[in-house]
């Protein structure tokens, strides 16, 4: 769809762009990212010609762009920049028909193009097409300037920062709408960004450049997965979580540090350890350390007067996991068990720690928002 | 002393005349310059200045100048007096493009519109406030200026306030001199109202938000 062959451009003696190579298929997301001055705005701006290359050819749908006139060429290619750049002097719907009227279509499918496209961003022909710009909010008037860059269906859309001027709220909603209109409407996007959490959102492919040079070019997927160099993985930063959630174990959020006490000490040492560390019950093993079962406070009142040791007091009826188990199948245990937690043991059967609800909770809040 | 009112008509008709017919030239002449300029940004660096130095030589002298080359015709008045009106014109259309934003010029040329659709559908339509003020300071100034077509004996407004002047008649004076102030503040209403018809309705109310 688009093809980048041996692209390079220098100014005042400094390269800007070093010899890009690349290919975009057709109906993708493609994202441009990378720190200010990495390159990625001018090589939007070659593909409609708004800068020319040094040397190398552009392929766009396999015609190489420097051979078409870049007039008529950027009339099938839409453009969507950050300042939006609504014509002031123009109502809603003559600027959605700019680029139609310089394509000469019939003046009557004006209307109904411009009550169509109206329609994808859910504002009424009636209630915005002949408002001015300056009456619009900014979310409205970038939802203006994406209809301008499709109305006249261009195959490929490039859009340069369109949305870092908008709010937050503003912003997400757009990013979320532009998904859905680039789905339906199948269009190839070029899209640029600083922003790495917009990339990783709405990208099919994002390219990461630096310098002048493509330093990764891979689905967001992977890029998490293996980004190429350090700075990838700093742009990537708080996206990157850990291990997928599917390959967590027990050990990895379990609490550990759990008081024991062995199966042959007495009452009262039990319950001066229970009170110094402050809990109603005590995890039981023996002399290898291994786990024997659990002894609460509630059993030590009941009938602590006639027995020396804990031994007998020990109940074994709360449920164990070792170490290595799949984390989901932990919490599904637990919550089925209707015990308040349990014990997680090493392949020796010793102690490893427990896992509560409340260690559930922060596990499942971390994978969540990181 | 009494009024010849059909001799007042004439010379207000006269002066009319004068004032219309440089102000149309000057305005073509104006713009068409102004954006000849912001087509060729370093030219205008070394014509700008060169142009309001001519702005300060005295009508006077101009008029004076050219009518010793051309003689005592009207040609020498509207030439005169097309000139002088076309510097506001054409330093407003210079500035009102040079000032549209960038990002209208960058959306207009990746919408796909070549040098003469980005002039006519943008940069024109949003220079159009401060070219017609240059056409109202134009319009007014004129009017003034044109009381020097008396001095080489083509009539208008002036000739009354020459001959007041050199037969030291006040009332004279004022005959002349009072017309031509209406003629101004009528001829500036006009433009205003013009003003209000050409520039673009969503600049309007821009303006009236800001």
């Amino acid at each position: 769809m688009l093809q980048f062959e041996h692209v390079s451009l220098s100014y005042g003696g400094q390269k800007i762009l070093n010899d890009l190579n690349f290919e975009i298929q057709e109906g993708q997301f493609a994202v441009f990212i990378g720190p200010s001055g990495c390159g990625k705005t001018t090589t939007l701006k070659m593909v409609n010609r708004l800068i020319q290359p040094d040397s190398g050819h552009i392929y766009l749908s396999g015609k190489d762009i420097a051979a078409v006139d870049r007039y008529e060429l950027r009339r099938h290619i839409g453009y969507v920049i950050q300042q939006i750049g609504l014509f002031p002097n123009m109502t809603v719907a003559q600027n959605i028909c700019v680029v139609p009227r310089l394509l000469k279509y019939p003046k009557e499918k004006y209307e109904s193009l411009v009550r169509e496209l109206l329609a994808m961003v859910d504002m009424p022909y009636e209630k915005y097409a002949h408002k001015y710009p300056s009456e619009l909010s900014g979310g409205q008037q970038q939802r203006i300037g994406i209809l301008r860059a499709l109305a006249a269906s261009p195959p490929v859309v490039l859009m340069d920062e369109p949305f870092s001027a908008l709010d937050p709220m503003t912003r997400r909603s757009l990013q979320l709408e532009m998904k859905n209109l680039q789905q339906k409407l199948n269009k190839t996007i070029i899209f640029v960004t600083h922003d790495m959490e917009e990339a990783l959102d709405l990208a099919d492919v994002i390219i990461f450049m630096n310098k002048g040079n493509i330093v990764q070019m891979a689905a967001p997927e992977e890029m998490l997965a293996n980004p190429a160099t350090e700075q990838v993985r700093e742009f990537l930063g708080k996206h990157q979580s850990g291990p997928a959630p599917a390959d967590l174990t027990a050990a990895d959020f379990m609490r550990t540090g759990i008081v024991t006490v062995n199966q042959n000490r007495g009452i009262h040492e039990c319950v001066s350890r229970m009170q110094h560390h402050n809990v109603d019950t005590l995890l039981v093993v023996d002399e290898n350390k291994c786990y024997q079962g659990t002894v609460s406070i509630a059993d030590i009142r009941l009938t602590g007067h006639v027995v020396k040791s804990i031994g007998p007091l020990v109940r074994d009826n709360t449920p164990t996991v070792m170490a290595g188990d799949n984390a989901k199948d932990c919490f599904d245990l637990l919550i089925s068990s209707g015990s308040p937690y349990l014990v997680v043991l090493y392949e020796d059967r010793t102690v490893a720690g427990i896992i509560t609800k409340t260690s559930m909770a922060s596990a499942m809040a971390e994978q969540l928002w990181g | 002393m009494t009024i010849d009112f059909s001799v007042l008509f004439q010379k207000v008709l006269e002066h009319l005349g004068f004032t219309l017919v440089s102000v149309s030239i000057g305005f073509v002449l104006g713009v068409t310059l102004g954006i000849l300029l912001t087509r060729a940004p370093k030219l205008s660096k070394y014509i700008l200045p060169v142009l309001s130095v001519l702005n300060t030589i005295p009508g006077v002298v101009f008029v004076g100048l050219l009518f010793l080359s051309l003689g005592m015709r009207p040609a020498t008045v509207l030439i005169a007096l097309s000139i002088y009106a076309m510097f506001p014109i054409l330093k407003n259309t210079f500035t009102g493009l040079t000032s549209v934003d960038a990002q209208y010029l960058e959306a207009a040329r990746g919408c796909g519109m070549d040098h003469f659709q980005r002039l006519m559908m943008v940069e024109l339509p949003l220079a159009m406030p401060t070219i017609i003020g240059g056409l109202r300071m134009s319009t007014v100034y004129t009017v003034s200026w044109a009381v020097l077509a008396a001095m080489i004996g083509q009539g208008g407004l002036g000739d009354f306030i020459y001959q007041g002047v050199s037969s030291n008649n006040n009332a004279l004076i004022l005959q002349g001199a009072i017309p031509a102030a209406l003629l101004a503040l009528v001829l500036g209403a006009l433009v205003d109202a013009l003003q209000r018809h050409v520039v673009p309705k969503g600049l309007r109310k821009g303006r009236d938000e800001a």
